[in-house]
């Protein structure tokens, strides 16, 4: 069992962008106001960067998938700067990489930038590349989280009345964050009757494809008072890579991940966290579908298999629940540029922290949890940041 | 003794009523009922092999493939099949094509080689999906469907053959050429005295070698040149109308060079020990072969019978929707591009559909593997054929997958003998699937592209739907 991470490294500066269908911007353009929004939230200068890390999914022209693609958008040259690619778990692990070189000592001061431009694709929905022509023929993100949705409901109840509820929570929150993709309630009503997207999810189950970007300036923990008064400060971080083709596995319950199982409890470790539902004060997870969301109260503790449709039904994750999940509106509402959700979420937990949340500022946050999941379950990161 | 060993048909689960596609012409159908109909990604070629399954040999020794539509016309469709049989390099493959005759000429082809001492089954397949011209009457009174046949020696044999004949004729009836899509017919008056003739001279020659007399024979089964054909043309040449075995016009149609054979198969679902049934196959000249029915048929498994496939089926809701499943991959060459360095290592998994049992732990997985995915060893992992049934351990009902006949319906689904499989689902209403329904393995057609079709495995509904 390796170090833990715990109270090495420290959050210091933070920027995002308004997330959307941001038409008339470019992917550099908002690599550069996220970025430049965090120099300014550090108090430093650019050149204070020792080195970067830039997450993005499906970089499009110019640079492509080289780090050229940040170097070229901030003029940010002759320092390291590596591009990472983990499917939606992306940008978490961009940030993830980026702890370690600084907690290595390596780097005092060092920049994560997570930025993706999905809208400024020719497709609908979000495209992998590079799978496979015949064994994922007609697979779809949706279609992959559903599979696993309707054997849930097999094994355990609930219906599509059960994930309407997620999506009108998160549309709650997203409505009181003028950064979100969408601002705007919708009733129960809405989501049920919206045209159906992969059964059991509808239109409203479905997280946005969405353009946007978020940066995070990270500092070696002991010089962090060095540069605010008020830094968040990384408890741990779990990374764990299950199975791409998981629908192969004769083993898999589909009814949940161990990828997130896997990260949280390395993450926890750190933390030195064992009672995840009382301790974590609030938490940003990984809601790309409805469902995907129950499946992550489950797999990360917050209550016991099979027992995440209560949580919601119950309220326990509303803004003025007991762990609020999700106060930003969630990937469900804020959208979910794919290397951009990570760091994006980081930002959340960080305002969170500082109580600087506005509107939707959760009581009392001391710990804060953000999770990332990617491919078909395949990838999950966990995060925990304190004061 | 040389014959038949076993048979089996298999009628596409599509159907279209012959009023619709009057209707969507603005004149009346030519005749009653309905005809079977390929969805969007059957072919010929996949209607073969579900007949070819639906034998459930132990064993098969070569693949005679007969069909006027077959997918590939430089490429030997035959040992496409073979692959999805997951047959052997020394399997004999042939495919037989150009005519309506071409069933039977497989079948003379099959029986020449078991007589010439080749080993047995010899499996004789014929199907066919032909294209008519919208508006005429071919379109309405085609249909699209495939039969097989087991051909052997020895005490297996059901039907031993006793005599055969051929003529050929240059006779001008039905043609497609080279650059034609579709079919172009002479059908006529003339049209129908010739095939009368053809045919009755082929009748004469093997009644005269056999020394047979029409009424002996328990059935006679003459492929239709038009709805009426058969029965007129029996009678004219001396049989009772009674003896001409059904055709299933209103219920299937004509079914090109598939339907010799797949009356075959309806005359020994009802055949007994001692019957006579003569087949004739027509096209360019005609072949005429009689069989002695044996005590082995009344011993014999019963499989699938026409009646189970006969039994519900799924209507196209609309004249349009029938052209397009027939259509849509000849016009959009849209698929992904694959090199034949890549097809060459897939063929394993995606066309013989063969996985990996662990000598360690017993588990069997798929796609094929190096390291055991449960205990990670890589000592005694073997390459296994996966069973070709399943039952749904979960799915969807996708929508936003990009499809020309959406939703498309995605399953996970445990193989029996063990592994687990992910595939499309086809020929099942979406609101029809359910979690632990028994389905079984389909070799269609995803696509096409980069000069090939794209075949994979799918799943379809165990039992045919009723209703």
């Amino acid at each position: 069992m390796g170090e833990s991470l715990k109270d090495k490294v420290a959050i210091i500066g933070i920027g995002c962008t308004k997330f959307g269908e941001l038409h008339e911007k470019s992917l550099q353009d908002l690599m550069v106001e996220a970025s430049f929004a965090a120099y300014a939230d550090a108090g430093i200068e650019p050149d204070r960067v020792e080195a970067a890390w830039l997450g993005t999914f499906s970089p499009g022209f110019g640079g492509g998938k080289a780090s050229v693609t940040l170097a070229d958008a901030l003029r940010l040259y002759g320092k390291p700067i590596t591009r990472v690619e983990n499917y939606c778990a992306t940008g978490t692990d961009a940030f993830r990489n980026a702890c370690l070189a600084v907690a290595a000592g390596v780097y005092d001061v060092a920049l994560v930038v997570g930025a993706e431009k999905l809208r400024d694709r020719p497709v609908r929905g979000l495209q992998r590349e590079g799978t496979h022509p015949y064994l994922e023929a007609g697979s779809t993100p949706p279609g992959l989280f559903a599979l696993a949705a309707n054997r849930y409901f097999h094994r355990f109840g609930g219906d599509r009345r059960t994930l309407a509820k997620v999506a009108v929570k998160n549309h709650h929150n997203g409505a009181l964050n003028p950064k979100a993709h969408f601002q705007m309630e919708v009733t129960e009503e809405q989501v049920l009757n919206a045209p159906l997207i992969a059964y059991p999810f509808g239109l409203y189950d479905c997280c946005p494809t969405t353009d946007g970007a978020a940066a995070v300036i990270i500092c070696r923990a002991d010089l962090a008072r060095q540069f605010r008064d008020d830094p968040v400060y990384v408890k741990g971080i779990g990374l764990a890579v299950e199975t791409g083709w998981p629908f192969f596995d004769p083993t898999f319950e589909y009814v949940g991940f161990p990828a997130t199982t896997a990260a949280a409890a390395e993450a926890y470790r750190m933390a030195g966290i064992r009672h995840p539902a009382r301790e974590i004060s609030v938490a940003e997870v990984h809601d790309c579908f409805t469902w995907t969301e129950i499946a992550n109260y489950e797999d990360l503790g917050f209550c016991r298999k099979g027992e995440g449709r209560y949580f919601i039904e119950e309220g326990r994750s509303a803004l003025t629940g007991d762990l609020p999940v999700n106060p930003s509106g969630g990937l469900k509402s804020f959208g979910h540029p794919i290397g951009a959700s990570g760091v994006r979420m980081l930002t959340e937990i960080v305002l969170q922290l500082r109580g600087q949340a506005g509107a939707r500022q959760v009581k009392n946050a001391e710990l804060g949890l953000v999770h990332n999941l990617g491919g078909p379950g395949s990838v999950a990161c966990v995060v925990i940041l304190g004061r | 003794m040389i014959g038949i060993t076993g048979y089996a048909v298999y009628l596409p689960r599509h159907r279209i009523e012959r009023e619709k596609i009057a209707a969507a012409h603005g004149t009346t159908p030519i005749l009653g009922g309905e005809r079977t109909a390929i969805g969007v990604d059957e072919d010929a070629l996949t209607l073969a092999l579900e007949a070819v399954q639906a034998l459930e040999l132990p064993e098969c020794r070569g693949i005679y493939f007969a069909s006027t539509t077959a997918p590939y016309l430089e490429r030997m469709n035959a040992a496409l099949l073979a692959a999805a049989c997951d047959l052997p390099e020394e399997v004999a493959v042939a495919d037989f094509a150009h005519s309506l005759r071409a069933g039977t000429v497989a079948l003379a082809a099959a029986l020449d080689r078991v007589a010439a001492g080749g080993q047995g089954p010899i499996v004789v397949v014929a199907a066919d999906a032909r294209q008519a011209p919208p508006e005429s009457p071919e379109e309405q009174w085609f249909g699209d469907g495939a039969a097989a046949l087991a051909i052997g020696r020895g005490a297996e044999v059901l039907a031993e053959v006793r005599a055969r004949a051929s003529v050929t004729d240059d006779f001008l009836d039905f043609v497609r050429r080279d650059k034609d899509e579709r079919v172009t017919s002479f059908a006529s008056r003339f049209t129908l005295q010739g095939y009368q003739r053809i045919v009755g001279r082929a009748i004469t020659q093997v009644l005269q070698q056999s020394g047979v007399s029409p009424s002996e024979i328990a059935r006679v089964i003459l492929p239709p040149l038009d709805p009426k054909a058969s029965v007129r043309t029996a009678v004219e040449l001396g049989f009772r109308a009674d003896q001409v075995q059904e055709t299933f016009l209103e219920r299937v149609g004509m079914i090109g060079c598939a339907m010799p054979l797949f009356l075959l198969s309806a005359a020994l679902e009802t055949a007994r020990p001692g019957d006579l049934i003569l087949l004739v196959g027509y096209g360019s000249g005609a072949d005429a072969l009689l069989f002695e029915v044996t005590p082995a048929l009344g011993r014999s498994r019963r499989r699938s019978s026409i009646a189970d496939h006969l039994e519900g089926g799924l209507r196209f809701p609309s004249y349009e929707l029938f052209r397009k499943a027939r259509e849509y991959f000849r016009h959009h060459d849209e698929g992904p591009v694959v090199s034949n360095v890549f097809y060459e290592k897939e063929e394993a998994r995606t066309i013989r559909l063969r996985g990996t049992e662990c000598g360690e732990c017993g588990l069997r997985q798929f796609p094929p593997t190096a390291v055991c995915q449960r205990c990670r060893s890589t000592e005694g992992l073997r390459e296994v054929k996966l069973g070709r049934r399943g039952v749904v351990f979960t799915y969807t009902v996708d929508w936003l997958a990009a499809s020309p006949m959406p939703p498309t319906i995605l399953a996970v689904v445990d193989v029996e003998g063990g592994g687990r499989l992910y595939l499309q689902m086809t020929d099942i209403e979406p609101s029809a699937v359910r979690i632990g329904m028994p389905v079984r393995m389909t070799l269609r057609r995803l696509g096409a592209g980069g000069g090939v079709y794209h075949y994979y495995w799918k799943c379809r509904p165990e039992e045919q739907q009723h209703g």
